[in-house]
């Protein structure tokens, strides 16, 4: 296993050598992710044709292949992989979805000796398992860890994490990481477990949101795991006349979260910052291909990305440009 | 099965109260509540915690209420757990997208209630398909409707609008900061199915069609128009609360509100009505959502697990089933003994 692998490595490596050798290449990337008309993965694509805009100066592309829906998601991630490879792509960038699905079709991108950078979901797990070259994208645990550190800086000593999924891997890592990010800084941490009877119900998580502040007082900073759930959240801690006392940062965000942040009644929202990734990864190709250079950073974090009152106002400019 | 009259009961003796069908609710509602104030304490008893369960309550009641008599009729409905986001997304894209007045969006995300109500209604009428399989059909069908027309016209799965500030007050805002105006709409709610079903001539044809539809038909009630006006009303105290929910918390999600079919179903049951139709009151149905909205925040309260809370809520509604046909039994035998 190892064997094959550092032949692999080898033999991308010569592969790339030999191209580079003579003189600067264009270079044709295209860009696997989600369906272009997904608000995220609009932001995703926007990111990636930016940096596009380089290499269509140096000569070469960058073509975006999405699903037409996300129903077989797997395989037909995998198909858009091979399609890359069959069209003569010199840079391939994806999301690693479904390894089950997808890993193969990868496997056959390097061994084509086409570099690769996974972006957006897989981790570095999957970019050192394909032999990729890098890992562009977001942690969940992390993200969380810097919702507990900022309210914690901010002045917080008690937070709880609002699980309305409890079980979810995800976000499970999600609320360990705040508990970290706000202990790290001489806070304490907890989880607010909300019972399956009240998932997706607004006035529910509400309500516990509002019934646990009341009956915790301690408690001075809260982390919800979602934008409508951090909508939820403000209100419980409004109806439980803790306003002043009690600040929310969230998960993603939405209009009304980023009217919130300006009036002041959330701290701050976190955000996996979709356009970054994007861009990034096909920076990262783009000059790979053309000049051989590298980034040794490995796990390029595009989260999270903080958004509060000092740069609320630049955020809802990123959004009418479409970039967020 | 019998139908019942609660109108007959008016002598207010030990016996005759002991006997009315919502005496178990009460019991349980009682049990439930000292149960709680004794371990959530102050802030449970006073203004806090009864706006926390109230607001709960109100909600799920508005849904209830309309399950409920849909209940006594002998039927069920599944669809109000995809009317809810439907309604609210509705509002939300009439509203938020396209910039129309609030009224305008509120009476689309009302009509979207009435219109699966109407589909509901003609599907069991009209054909033999069991209500609780054609509101399953209908709640996915609702649901996938939802989810593509939102990311159709959206693009998104959650579109946000800030109503102004006559529509949040009058749909959306709390009461002292606590009491969400919801609550006020419950008690209306309450008062008018309480006159439809216990004091107009129109209740006795809501009892006789889940006694036995054929007989009822046979008397000359126009059941079908009887069970598609209850569907219809189902779909309109689901839209409603759909969007009382854009209105308070500003945005509408394509998921959610499966929660309301469990939970509306269990305020009914536990409020002691049959589930084979025929049987049940208003008053029941409010005293079972109280039960259930007490226990549902009481947890959070009492600092228990909230899991505990679910086992409770399980455990309450079999008690429930088997208490009310205790005190079924007890005002049967009572009424052959008098014979």
């Amino acid at each position: 296993m190892k064997m094959t692998k550092s032949f692999v490595a080898t033999a991308t490596n010569a592969i790339i050598a030999t191209c580079v050798a003579g003189s600067a290449m264009a270079a044709d990337i295209y860009v696997i992710g989600g369906k272009p008309d997904d608000p995220f993965w609009s932001r995703v694509k926007m990111g990636a044709e930016d940096a596009g805009i380089v290499a269509e100066m140096q000569g070469g592309s960058v073509t975006w292949l999405g699903p037409q829906n996300y129903d077989n998601l797997g395989p037909d991630a995998a198909e858009l992989i091979r399609q890359a490879i069959d069209q003569g792509a010199d840079a391939i960038v994806g999301p690693d979805w479904v390894p089950e699905a997808m890993d193969p079709a990868f496997e056959a991108v390097v061994a084509a000796g086409i570099p690769l950078v996974i972006y957006n979901a897989g981790g570095m797990e999957a970019t050192d398992k394909l032999g990729a070259l890098n890992y562009v994208g977001a942690v969940d645990y992390k993200s969380g860890f810097a919702a507990g550190e900022y309210l914690g800086n901010a002045g917080k000593t008690n937070g709880a994490c609002v699980n309305t999924l409890p079980g979810a891997a995800n976000i499970e890592a999600f609320c360990a990481g705040f508990n970290a990010g706000i202990e790290a800084v001489g806070g304490a941490g907890s989880v607010l477990q909300l019972p399956a009877t009240s998932f997706g119900d607004a006035t529910a998580v509400a309500q516990a949101v509002r019934a646990h502040l009341l009956q915790n007082p301690e408690i001075d900073a809260l982390f919800a795991i979602g934008d409508a759930d951090t909508n939820a959240a403000v209100s419980g801690i409004q109806q439980a006349g803790k306003a002043d006392q009690v600040s929310i940062c969230g998960m993603n965000f939405n209009e009304s979260i980023l009217a919130n942040i300006q009036a002041g009644t959330q701290a701050c929202a976190i955000d996996q910052q979709g356009y970054q990734q994007g861009f990034f990864a096909v920076s990262i190709l783009n000059n790979y291909v053309n000049y051989g250079v590298t980034i040794p950073t490995r796990e390029i974090l595009t989260g999270p990305g903080i958004i509060d009152s000092s740069n609320v106002e630049l955020v809802i400019e990123g959004v009418k440009a479409g970039a967020r | 099965m019998t139908t019942q009259n609660t109108e007959q009961a008016n002598g207010l003796s030990f016996g005759s109260i002991i006997r009315r069908p919502e005496t178990g609710s009460l019991i349980g509602f009682l049990v439930v509540y000292i149960f709680f104030a004794a371990l959530g304490g102050a802030v449970f008893l006073g203004a806090p915690g009864w706006s926390s369960w109230l607001n709960i309550a109100a909600e799920v009641g508005i849904i209830a209420l309309p399950v409920g008599l849909l209940m006594i009729s002998g039927e069920f409905d599944m669809s109000v757990g995809s009317v809810v986001p439907a309604s609210s997304m509705m509002a939300a894209i009439l509203c938020g997208h396209y910039e129309l007045p609030a009224l305008v969006g509120i009476l689309g995300g009302l009509s979207v209630g009435l219109l699966v109500g109407l589909v509901n209604g003609l599907i069991v009428t009209r054909t033999t398909i069991p209500s609780l399989i054609a509101t399953i059909g209908t709640m996915f069908a609702v649901m996938g409707l939802t989810l593509g027309l939102a990311v159709l016209i959206k693009g998104s799965t959650s579109v946000s609008y800030i109503p102004d500030a006559t529509t949040k007050q009058l749909l959306g805002s709390f009461v002292g900061g606590m009491f969400n105006v919801s609550i006020f709409w419950w008690i209306g709610f309450v008062v008018v199915y309480f006159f439809f079903l216990h004091l107009s001539p129109f209740g006795n044809w809501v009892f006789a069609l889940g006694g036995d539809r054929e007989s009822a038909k046979n008397a000359g009630i126009p059941t079908d128009k009887v069970t598609m006006g209850l569907f219809m009303a189902s779909g309109f105290g689901a839209a409603f609360v759909g969007i009382a929910q854009v209105m308070t918390y500003q945005a509408a999600q394509v998921a959610g509100g499966q929660s309301f079919i469990f939970n509306s179903i269990m305020c009914v049951v536990i409020g002691g009505v049959l589930l084979t139709g025929g049987a049940g009151s208003v008053i029941g149905i409010l005293l079972g959502t109280m039960t259930f909205a007490v226990v549902n925040q009481g947890i959070f309260f009492a600092s228990l697990d909230p899991n505990v809370g679910s086992i409770i809520i399980g455990v309450l509604l079999l008690v429930a089933v088997l208490s009310n046909d205790t005190f079924r039994a007890l005002a049967m035998n009572y009424a052959t003994k008098k014979k």
